[in-house]
């Protein structure tokens, strides 16, 4: 489509167009609404669904319900919205039901600032459920970060049968920018693998994979329950069956890390600092280590694109040659937890903020020199 | 009726029989008219949704063999609309507790009615939460005593039939266990209609709504609902005007089927391309 100037928002509604999305559900709340806005010009023209629900809670089971009967399902919100879905993201991740949901970040608590930006919900959306199952989370950086992230979204989900989220941002979301989709590489669209043969049972599956679907209203009569359940998709107590079913849950995901694992580096040699970052602030990051690099101080980076599960290996790899490590957020400190996890302290350097602003490069730069 | 009209085996998950219902519970009776109203209709068991929340009543989805989603509380409405919105030829059967229905689904289901989506819902009313012991619901009313209401409910209750044919439902109706065949025709009636059909069935709730009220066993509420109700418009009413009326309430078919009518949405988006 050559050059345009596009918001996230939009791109993320090409991404999801682009991935076969073909069912959108929500209820508007600002950032998110263009999302919504752009799914309702490029859907219904196709013979998609795009509806509004009378709350969050509503559009979610619509999603949920339309996932259940086949359909590609998206829905996106704010921080505010994300609450309410809470106990049927379980319900997705419980009973394996594809969908992409998008959470475009403002900064909180609750109201907060509809017009703010912020990283707030890094761990909300990782624990914002019951059970602690891990899920995917995906943080774009820029407009065409969210149209390719978007299609990566789609895929996992269908792959893995998990609820999967997009971590976007005010800033990133309804802001305009130049950008040439054409130059993004999608990867190929996958589609959630079908049961053929006799004897379904919706929960079969291999030890740490997602079982293989069949829609509600086909053929063969397919069981969903919210309940602890066994392959056959009955309710269950037997203590074995359930370790099972909790074991597959957890392994299908934790287990595809290096596959789930997105990223962009910009390696500088003699470097001896490494700045981890996320989001969009992984763009001002940027800015300021090419910036010290022109002033003869070469600094890497490291911009997650995948935040959930932990890209632990990739973390650990990354940060091995640097002896200082820096990680910038858009909040006062949810990731570097994690990060923690696996550098050692001594080596890390935080700088968070959260104040309705971004942070500048100058501030990045003082902290990668000073800090 | 003969023997053959009445077996419904075909139709259910013989393994998880006998069900987990108290005795003397309504709710089984509400499973035996619904099963015997998709049947004397000859409905394909593969063209059946049944999509229901949390709670006694919605245990009914485990007994049936049909395409079945156990949900979560109160929300069955929403994932039903779902399903509905993306295989519009489904026939969408949602059975719901009174608290499901309308203390924690309450949004969902006026908004369902108001929009008019082609799903029967059919409200199992035993005036109480049975699954969590015994608390009061939105249809308990004042005076009653309920677990978390010792010292007896000050809250008013809802009267699901004004309350649907308010928020929009193009057909509803009311009966209660003690009239099963009578059920079964108006949950067919229900089935058949294009639009949100709502069909409340007045179930008892002996273990917790019977002993709290000192209102007897099961065969006294039964009795109750043969003393107590009367078809719509019986003379009855006359002399005791507080006697509960069962039939027909609102039957329209003019109002147009919310997926029939987002078919035409589509249809403009896609200027006739289709
Ligand atoms: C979000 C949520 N809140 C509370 C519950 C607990 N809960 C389960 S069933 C129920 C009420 C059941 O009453 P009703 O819907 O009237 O159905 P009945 O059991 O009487 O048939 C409640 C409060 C739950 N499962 N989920």
């Amino acid at each position: 489509m050559a050059l345009s100037f596009m918001e996230g928002n939009e791109a993320i509604a090409r991404g999801a167009i682009a991935a076969g999305c073909n069912f959108f559900a929500g209820y508007p709340i600002t950032p998110a609404t263009t999302v919504f806005a752009n799914m309702l010009k490029m859907l219904p023209p196709k013979g998609g669904v795009c509806i509004q629900g009378e709350d969050e809670i509503a559009s979610m089971g619509y999603c949920i319900g339309a996932s259940m009967a086949g359909k590609k399902a998206l829905t996106a919100t704010s921080g505010p919205g994300i609450s309410l879905y809470s106990e049927q993201i379980s319900f997705a991740i419980g009973s394996e039901i594809p969908m992409v949901i998008v959470d475009v970040q403002r900064l909180g608590p609750s109201t907060g600032s509809a017009t703010r930006g912020a990283d707030s919900d890094i761990q909300f959306l990782q624990w914002g459920s019951t059970s602690g199952v891990p899920v995917i989370v995906l943080a774009p950086s820029d407009a065409l970060d969210c149209y390719v992230l978007t299609v990566h979204a789609f895929n996992f989900s269908e792959k893995y049968r998990c609820p999967v989220f997009i971590a976007s941002n005010k800033e990133i979301g309804m802001t305009k920018e130049s950008v040439d989709l054409d130059t993004a590489v999608l990867p190929p669209i996958v589609n959630r693998t079908f049961y053929s043969g006799d004897g379904f049972l919706p929960f079969e599956a291999e030890p740490a994979a997602a079982p293989p679907f069949l829609p509600i209203g086909g053929n063969t009569l397919v069981r969903q329950t919210s309940s602890t359940h066994g392959p056959d998709g009955f309710i269950t107590i037997d203590p074995e069956v359930i370790a099972a079913n909790q074991q597959r849950l957890r392994d299908k995901i934790l287990m595809a890390e290096e596959s789930l694992t997105l990223y962009e580096e910009t390696v500088r040699e003699d470097a001896d600092t490494l700045v981890i970052s996320y989001g969009v602030t992984s763009r001002a990051v940027e800015d300021s280590c090419q910036q010290l690099a022109e002033s003869g101080t070469p600094v890497s980076t490291l911009s997650l694109k995948t935040l959930w599960p932990v890209p632990q290996k990739l973390i650990l790899e990354k940060t091995k040659a640097y002896k200082k490590i820096v990680v910038i957020e858009m909040n006062l400190g949810q990731y570097i937890e994690e990060i923690r996890k696996v550098v050692p302290s001594s080596n890390l350097v935080f700088y968070g903020q959260m104040n309705g602003l971004l942070i500048s490069p100058d501030k990045i730069m003082e902290v990668i020199t000073h800090g | 009726m003969s023997k053959k009209n009445y077996d419904v085996t075909g139709y259910i998950r013989q393994r998880f029989f006998p069900q987990m219902w108290c005795p003397g519970c309504g709710h089984g009776t509400v499973l035996g008219s619904l099963l015997r109203a998709v049947k004397e209709l000859d409905l394909d068991k593969n063209e059946i949704v049944m999509t229901s929340g949390i709670g006694c009543s919605s245990r009914i989805s485990g007994y049936v063999d049909f395409h079945s989603l156990h949900t979560i509380h109160g929300r069955a409405l929403a994932f039903a609309t779902g399903v509905k919105l993306s295989k519009p030829s489904l026939t969408a059967i949602v059975p719901m507790g009174d608290g499901d229905a309308l203390a924690i689904g309450g949004n969902h289901f006026i908004h369902a009615a108001r929009r008019n989506i082609d799903i029967t819902a059919i409200v199992m009313n035993n005036r109480i939460y049975g699954m969590t012991g015994g608390q009061f619901s939105p249809l308990s009313g004042p005076g009653k005593r309920a677990t978390t209401a010792p010292y007896s409910t000050i809250d008013r209750n809802f009267d699901v039939v004004d309350l649907s044919v308010s928020a929009g439902a193009t057909f509803v109706a009311r009966s209660t266990v003690y009239h099963p065949q009578e059920s079964i025709d108006l949950i067919k009636r229900a089935i058949r209609h294009k639009g949100f059909s709502v069909v409340e069935i007045l179930s008892q709730c002996p273990t917790h709504f019977g002993r709290k009220n000192k209102v007897g066993g099961a065969v006294e509420m039964l009795e109750y609902y043969k003393q107590r109700t009367v078809k719509i418009g019986s003379k009855k009413l006359e002399k005791d005007p507080t006697l509960i009326q069962r039939g027909i309430f609102v039957d329209n078919s003019e109002v147009p089927e919310y997926c029939d009518a987002y078919d035409l949405v589509i249809e403009k988006a896609m200027k006739g391309k289709r």
